[in-house]
């Protein structure tokens, strides 16, 4: 069976795009360099009013993603189609300008942030109008869509069919799937099933001259070298995502969800451990610190221990007895591990309530203080107690608060550093202490990114990962799907021709 | 053919093997364990082979990780990874010897892909020397990792045409309490609304042989409910295999019935494994480039390419130009 969503028909909006109105941005003084002002007449020409944003406002909400790195586009196109996008890709070569993609912009590591090089002005290309389903096939679990699609979407609409789509990144209600293919993403059930590229079975990649390359195919071998591998985490780098076919599974018959908490976060590091080499791995294992538990616990009421030191979120798919060995397991070895608490989902809604938790450290941090800065680093599991104890370390070194939120089956840590960027020097102790829990991840043989991406944030940090010819190779590769240098040039790889645009400061209050 | 690189134990000695086909002008043939390669038709060329680079390096059981070099045979592996009570299940694929780099760099549908997902998923992080002769790491020792571009999967399926791998991370999971073959003359397409992701799903001509690993109650459970019976696995053909869009296997499998082809497909995953005659396994090959897909003989005695004819993207030469800037590692590879 086979099921198309409806396209959302938006017939104001190709109205719009066809009437020219008057472009005041294009006037004198608008400090318009020659090329800037032709290709900004050319992409109105092609987009109309409603698919460019040059002004001064329009440019503002572009010009960052969800981190911190922001800087200034020349403009912001908005196709509907991928024929549009082709077009205004064109129109970029032909002028010699950079472009950007991006979608919903819930990026981490400014990715999508528009820097070129040289204070050359990138156009940020939003996909983010091309949000159709464009194929469910629910006999082959599979699903074709466009990427502006949102992830969750997707999930819904698997659903119905007793689907579901496995990546699940804490952003799923906005994050779109082309973001999640460019980045990479993961999730809370990454343990068992995989980050994004396992579940992506074709790329439609648009390079630089606005031509779409299908990218594999989805044979299941002698399919030629895996271009779609490395178009996944591409970060916009490489082209344009402007599709995916993606991998469904079936929704699990049973599940299975533990809540235990611990009275140090050694033990429950050590619980870790001994799940992950028990003799059935759970799908998921996420940890939270006593500062993280007792946040959420005033702001969703989920029934977390608050006098715990740690708390972990266990979960099992799958088949019932596999799952009910599994919790049984999990049980006596939280016992074995000192849990002072140990909690059973009894239904659905006990579930539920067990991850609204999880699911509401972001929000509940903005009752806590005005700013925060998320880190993303990897430790082999074994590493974590160690990992843990580092990050306490440099909170208290920095005097910063700082909430551990960890996927801690996969090793990956989300400290959250708190601040307030009103206080003075604050920023200097913030970016201090997310350099040091990225160089202790490396010290630890972990690596300095498990699913938010390098864009700009992480790319220097590169240098530390992989030796020279490590990274002449992975520039080579970019150079040779990508030769014209215009796609989202400046990120992933340390720059090679020295300083660079953009600056790591919020906007607003900073002066 | 003939060995000219001799035992060749690390990346540096793999390198000046390269540095030297370069020098020479002469492109040079990729073996590892031989299971699949030494048994497509080469012509007369220097051998590059690695399979003297064996060994476990680190099995790191709570990590879930185990490095390997390129040359290690898989059973040499797959025991010391169960004597933890653990698995990669990246499997040989029929023949004997097959190593570990070589089932990563031809990247075959082992029998239990459909449960275990593709080889490319269980690679963490890969060594190898490039056709320019740099030696290169991508990927990391974590399960989750995100810095850089994705050179594990390029490297996963390029058959040796990038460069040649030496070392690699593999994801591991436990080993299943428990594991049975299971058949019934039902339709596969009867069975996936019964079954839950079972490990393998490979029709023949008589039954579906279906394999399933897990907890043994829920295995009696499934078999129950979709009327299984115990059996022993299945036999596949050796001859060949083609591989299409797994929508289009069954469209396949029916030509390949009509050409007269003993055949065993591997449902869900799109592989169809194949015995037959040149002329009919010809007719195949067709039927599978028909239907967007590929066919690899892997008899030597069959004078037929092992490859059909394929079309290469221009992004694919980009890249193959520039890591083996002199075309010396199996130039030949896609259309012999």
């Amino acid at each position: 069976m086979t099921t198309t969503e409806g396209a959302r028909r938006r017939p104001w909006a190709r109205r719009a795009a066809a009437k020219a109105g008057p472009l005041p941005w294009l006037e004198a003084g608008s400090g318009l360099t020659d090329r800037e002002r032709a290709l900004l007449t050319a992409v109105h020409g092609l987009v109309g009013d409603d698919g460019l944003r040059a002004g001064e406002l329009g440019r503002a909400t572009y010009r960052r993603d969800a981190s911190f790195l922001n800087a200034d586009p020349l403009g912001v196109a908005l196709p509907w189609t991928v024929e549009q996008t082709a077009a205004v890709v064109r129109a970029c070569r032909d002028h010699g300008v950079p472009f950007t993609p991006r979608a919903a912009g819930t990026g981490l590591a400014g990715g999508a942030t528009p820097t070129g090089e040289g204070g050359v002005r990138p156009l940020v290309v939003s996909v983010a109008r091309m949000d159709r389903l464009r194929e469910l096939d629910v006999t082959n679990r599979r699903a074709w869509v466009e990427p502006g699609l949102v992830n969750a979407r997707l999930g819904r609409a698997a659903a119905v069919h007793g689907l579901r789509f496995a990546p699940d990144p804490a952003s799923q209600i906005a994050a779109t799937l082309g973001g999640n293919v460019s980045t990479n993403a993961g999730g809370i059930h990454v343990l068992t099933y995989g980050v994004m590229s396992q579940h992506v079975l074709a790329v439609e990649l648009m390079d630089a001259d606005g031509v779409v390359h299908l990218l594999d195919g989805t044979a299941p071998e002698l399919a030629g070298i895996d271009l779609r591998g490395v178009s996944v985490g591409g970060e916009g780098t490489l082209g344009i995502v402007t599709g995916a076919c993606l991998r469904l599974l079936p929704a699990p018959p049973s599940v299975g969800t533990m809540l235990a908490g611990f009275p140090s976060l050694r033990q429950a590091a050590a619980m870790v451990g001994d799940l992950v080499t028990s003799d059935r791995l759970p799908d998921a294992v996420e940890l939270m610190d006593a500062r993280a538990v007792g946040l959420v616990e005033g702001y969703a009421n989920a029934g977390y221990p608050i006098d715990a030191a740690a708390v972990l979120l266990i979960e099992f798919e799958g088949l019932p007895h596999a799952v009910a060995a599994g919790i049984d397991t999990a049980e006596a070895l939280a016992q074995a591990n000192g849990a002072t608490s140990v909690t059973r989902a009894q239904d659905a809604a006990e579930r539920a309530r067990i991850w609204k938790g999880r699911k509401a450290v972001a929000g509940a941090i903005a009752k806590r203080a005005p700013d925060f800065f998320l880190q993303d680093v990897v430790v082999p599991r074994s590493r974590l107690g160690e990992m843990l104890d580092a990050v306490v370390a440099i909170g208290e070194r920095e005097r910063l608060e700082i909430l551990n939120v960890v996927h801690a089956g996969d090793g990956n840590l989300h400290p959250f550093v708190l601040f307030d960027r009103r206080e003075q020097g604050v920023l200097d102790r913030v970016f201090a202490a997310g350099h040091d829990i990225v160089t202790t991840a490396l010290d630890l043989d972990g690596t300095v990114t498990g699913e938010h991406g390098v864009g700009i944030e992480k790319r220097d940090f590169l240098s530390q990962v992989f030796s020279e010819d490590d990274l002449a190779v992975q520039r080579a590769v970019r150079e040779a799907i990508e030769p014209s240098g215009l796609a989202n040039p400046d990120k992933v790889l340390p720059s090679t021709v020295g300083c660079l645009e953009a600056r790591m400061v919020p906007e607003g209050a900073w002066v | 053919m003939t060995a000219t690189t001799g035992e060749l134990t690390t990346a540096e000695q793999v390198r000046e093997a390269i540095m030297d086909a370069r020098r020479d002008v002469t492109p040079v043939e990729i073996r590892s364990g031989g299971s699949v390669l030494d048994r497509l038709p080469t012509g007369d060329h220097p051998v590059l082979s690695v399979a003297g680079m064996t060994g476990v390096v680190a099995h790191a059981a709570e990590d879930l990780t185990v490095t390997v070099r390129a040359g290690t045979p898989l059973t040499e592996l797959s025991q010391v990874l169960a004597d933890a009570g653990q698995e990669c299940p990246i499997e040989p694929t029929g023949g004997a010897g097959s190593t570990v780099g070589g089932r990563i760099a031809t990247a075959l549908a082992g029998p239990r892909q459909l449960g275990a997902g593709r080889v490319r998923d269980w690679l963490l992080r890969i060594r190898f020397v490039t056709g320019a002769g740099q030696i290169a790491t991508a990927g990391g020792v974590t399960v989750k990792d995100v810095t850089g571009y994705d050179l594990c999967r390029l490297m996963t399926g390029s058959w040796g045409t990038l460069g040649v791998i030496t070392e690699v991370t593999l994801k591991l999971r436990p080993l299943a309490r428990h594991r049975a073959w299971y058949a019934t003359d039902r339709p596969r397409h009867d069975l996936d609304a019964l079954l839950y992701r079972p490990s393998a799903s490979i029709t023949t001509r008589e039954r579906t042989h279906v394999l399933l690993e897990g907890h043994p109650d829920d295995a009696a459970e499934q078999a129950a409910l979709a009327a299984l019976v115990p059996a022993d696995p299945p036999t596949l053909p050796v001859t060949a295999r083609a591989s299409v869009d797994p929508a289009r296997l069954v469209g396949l499998v029916e030509e390949c019935e009509t050409l007269g082809l003993v055949w065993a497909a591997q449902d869900g995953v799109g592989v169809c494994h194949l015995d037959g005659d040149g002329d009919r396994l010809d007719a195949a090959r067709t039927a599978a480039e028909k239907r967007g897909g590929a066919l690899l003989v892997l008899d030597p005695h069959l004078q037929r390419p092992a490859f059909g004819s394929r079309g290469s993207s221009p992004i694919d030469e980009r890249v193959r130009r520039t890591l083996d800037p002199d075309a010396v590692l199996a130039p030949w590879r896609w259309t012999r």
